[in-house]
């Protein structure tokens, strides 16, 4: 760019860019407010879901092993039922559905859904961590 | 003596050059001595002689079956195929920052081979700062993470393999690209720093790491479709993003380079944005080493494994040092950034870049904001939470389809301002094109009003797109060439601006793709005995049996299934599982995934029970195949952007550009 063409007086930014701007500063603020509230899920221990109040409405996460020899399937009906153990207690587990390729004693599950206080953890979705020594950055 | 050995010793070389040239560069600017800087030139070069070195050595170690390195006994074995074994140099941790390290020597090489087209100010700089990374990287590599690092005792006779996972030919190609596009960032950052304490923001200066970046752009679109399109055919669940953590952390440096990219159009054209865009540069190079830090620190609880490892610390560090070096260094220079002309009016090629810069930095910002929200929750006082993908899917369809829709205004606007009257003689056309399609589309069944209205905004940016394209065919074509000519010869001599238009061809393509499965997909779940069938959608298939198959290292089980559409039978599918007898407890599955027009269908065996039962998930996936074409179309643009002009056409434009920023004077 040629020095002739720099405009070396300050002018204010226009009121319609300002305008512009704040809506849609607003509106990502929105969408990302809005949408953490919608969606932010609980992630607890094993003995913070023994005190849950909100765990009957509000779906809820859970990290922990399955112990050893606590898997029982009925492969006609797709259920699972399994005890996993976060360290320092255990949890019975009940689930419905496709269960993950590398699911086995001794990995980490994470599990999400509804627990009443009574009778085994009602699991929507059971997550499986891959256990190995898969140590590169790629992305899975 | 084994390669291991003369891995080590090309490390330690590698390191004193590395920290010679940084001295030398320094120095030599500083002095102005044009021996020292050709000095550190040269030694940049034996940087990447000895990292090639290195490099080598351990590859030989692969092949040669060397178990006495703790890393080859850990990532390959004697049954492996040897181009397994070759890949498996980057397959874990420490052999991947060996090729992090190789790659950025061989861009730091190709920088000081085609370094006399930069401003010579700024080339000691930009060696200074690409020798700074290298010398932190080999130092991990020499310390924390040393693939070469032997086994006390006598080596095992075997080893341990590569995770089946990675067996993939997706895998050999995959990753390096990732690593390569993260790393690339690393190019325009070391031109950012160099400009910075030259206090020289050229147009040469934007010219050159506008290339670099749009390289850069070009390596990492090609990690993410690789990764998308890996994760789709191994993984099972039907998708291709899950917004892990591990995939937002290469997303991120990919939506910044993008704002980048956009951005210095208005800083080559107005003179304006020159502190904003140094910010995105760095900001892409922080999110780079960010990303592998979240990767391998363990911080973050996702899906996906994250191992964790020693290295963590040091990156969190780096990216310290790095941000508060730029930070500090961009402070000094505020001064002398500012902007050679003002905003006119919103309803400008300016106004929609800084629309385009919000939205992905929108983006950018919400996909961190949910990464790191266990991490932010926690810090709060509150519990531990995180957010999932109807967090992301919420947030960034929007902001996405609002982008896609500037994208197709954007073109139509002139700098700064544009007469209502000619953008909407432009847009009807499109504006047309959108409302006929949002008409037509609940006739053929799309009754979601958000899908509805993403594919006719979709419509309408293609529209817009297609019709400035056959506007400029149509002068041309005025003037005597042929229709195909005159498209061949838009895009010879307007690269940048064409090879735009095939990026946001192929954005809208993926979206196209991506609105279709999200919206429109289709799951069932059957358990199965031979003879039996189940119907979905159009399809019906037809379950005959399982078939057990022995091989020297592997087992595969695979069920046998007919699809029938129409009463008539396409073909026979095979999904299945493999077990690798090293890896027993981690099978891997075989997904069918057969493509119909523009729908998917993929079948997964989930379970099964001897030889006449299986459960099997059957998605079927809409418009799926649009997905990859519109990601071959972004990389195809990327590079047409990125592919250098002739001379000829050079000269032409610094003949032209004057007479233009008269027009613009006036």
């Amino acid at each position: 760019m040629q020095p002739a063409l720099t405009v070396p007086t300050r002018k204010r930014i226009p009121w319609s860019f300002v305008l512009a701007g704040i809506a849609i500063f607003g509106a990502i603020f929105y969408l990302i407010y809005a949408n953490t509230q919608a969606n932010a899920v609980y992630y607890l221990t094993v003995s913070e879901l023994r005190h849950c109040t909100i765990c009957t409405v509000q779906s809820v996460r859970v990290a922990g092993v399955v112990q050893d020899g606590s898997i029982v399937r009925d492969d006609q009906r797709q259920l699972i039922s399994f005890v996993m153990n976060d360290g320092k207690q255990s949890l019975p587990v009940a689930y419905t559905g496709v269960v993950p390729d590398i699911f086995r004693p001794g990995i980490q599950v994470v599990v999400e859904g509804h627990y009443s206080g009574q009778g085994p953890f009602q699991a929507q979705t059971l997550l499986a961590k891959c256990p190995s020594k898969f140590t590169t950055s790629t992305t899975h | 003596m084994y390669f291991s050995d003369l891995g080590t010793i090309a490390l330690i070389l590698a390191l004193c050059f590395a920290l010679y040239a940084l001295i030398a560069a320094v120095l030599g600017a500083i002095r102005d001595s044009a021996p020292l800087i050709a000095s550190a030139k040269r030694s940049a070069l034996m940087v990447t002689f000895f990292l090639l070195v290195a490099s080598a050595a351990l590859i030989a170690s692969f092949l040669t079956h060397d178990f006495g390195v703790n890393y080859v006994a850990q990532h390959s074995n004697l049954a492996m195929p040897w181009y397994y074994t070759t890949a498996a140099f980057y397959g874990g941790q420490e052999g991947s920052l060996l090729y992090w390290g190789l790659m950025l020597a061989v861009f730091a090489a190709i920088f000081v081979l085609t370094s006399r087209r930069v401003s010579a100010a700024l080339v000691p700089y930009v060696i200074a700062t690409l020798m700074g990374i290298e010398a932190f990287l080999l130092l991990m590599l020499m310390s924390v993470s040393n693939p070469f690092v032997r086994v006390h005792g006598a080596p095992p006779p075997d080893g341990n393999g590569l995770n089946p996972l990675l067996m993939d030919p997706g895998m050999l190609i995959h990753p390096p690209m990732l690593l390569m596009g993260y790393m690339s960032f690393a190019v325009p950052f070391a031109f950012a720093v160099a400009a910075l304490i030259k206090g020289e923001l050229g147009s040469e200066w934007l010219r050159t790491i506008r290339r670099w970046t749009l390289a850069s752009w070009s390596i990492q679109t090609t990690g993410l479709i690789l990764g998308a399109w890996w994760a789709y055919h191994v993984l099972g669940w039907g998708g291709y993003w899950g917004w892990d953590p591990v995939e937002n952390a290469a997303l991120l440096p990919w939506l910044t380079a993008t704002a980048f990219l956009h951005s210095t159009m208005v800083q080559e054209r107005r003179g304006m944005l020159k502190g904003w865009n140094l910010c995105l540069v760095i900001a892409s190079f922080a999110l780079s080493i960010f990303g592998t830090f979240e990767v391998r620190s363990g911080i973050i609880n996702s899906v996906h494994s994250f191992a964790y490892s020693a290295v963590g610390p040091y990156f969190l560090a780096f990216l310290f040092i790095i941000l508060v070096f730029s930070t500090a260094l961009f402070l000094c220079r505020l001064p002398k950034l500012r902007p050679e002309h003002e905003f006119d009016s919103v309803l400008s090629r300016e106004g929609i870049f800084l629309l385009n810069n919000l939205l992905l930095l929108g983006v950018t910002f919400a996909t961190l904001w949910g990464t790191l929200f266990p991490l932010i929750s926690a810090a709060l006082g509150k519990q531990t939470m995180t957010v999932g993908p109807p967090f992301y899917n919420h947030v960034n369809g929007p902001l996405l389809v609002l982008l896609i829709l500037a994208m197709g205004v954007g073109p139509l606007l002139a700098w700064r301002r544009t007469s209502t009257h000619a953008l909407w003689r432009n847009l009807s056309v499109p504006a047309v094109a959108a409302a006929l399609c949002a008409a037509v589309l609940p006739l053929l069944g799309v009754n979601d009003v958000a899908a509805n209205i993403g594919f006719s905004i979709c419509m309408f940016t293609a529209g817009a797109i297609l019709y400035e394209l056959w506007r400029g065919v149509r002068v041309r074509h005025a003037h005597g060439e042929p229709y195909l000519l005159a498209l061949y010869m838009l895009f010879n001599r307007y690269r940048q601006r064409y090879g735009g238009y095939l990026v946001h061809l192929g954005l809208v393509l993926l979206a196209v793709g991506v609105i279709g499965s999200h919206f429109f997909q289709v799951q069932q779940d059957a358990v199965l005995k031979s003879g039996q069938e189940m119907s979905i959608a159009d399809y019906r298939l037809v379950y005959l049996g399982n078939i057990d198959m022995q091989e020297p290292a592997k087992q595969s089980i695979t069920a046998q299934l007919q699809i029938w559409r129409d009463g008539q039978l396409q073909q026979y599918i095979y999904p299945g599982r493999v077990f690798y007898h090293n890896f027993a407890d981690q099978p891997v599955s075989q997904i069918s995934i057969t493509t119909y027009g523009m729908v998917d269908l993929y079948v997964f065996l989930a379970n099964w029970d001897g030889a006449g039962q299986a459960t099997i998930r059957v998605f079927v996936n809409p418009l799926v195949p649009l997905v990859w074409y519109g990601g071959l179309l972004m990389l195809l643009g990327g590079i047409t952007c990125w592919w250098p002009q002739r001379r000829k056409t050079l000269m032409h434009r610094s003949i032209a550009q004057p007479q233009l920023a008269k027009e613009v004077a006036v």
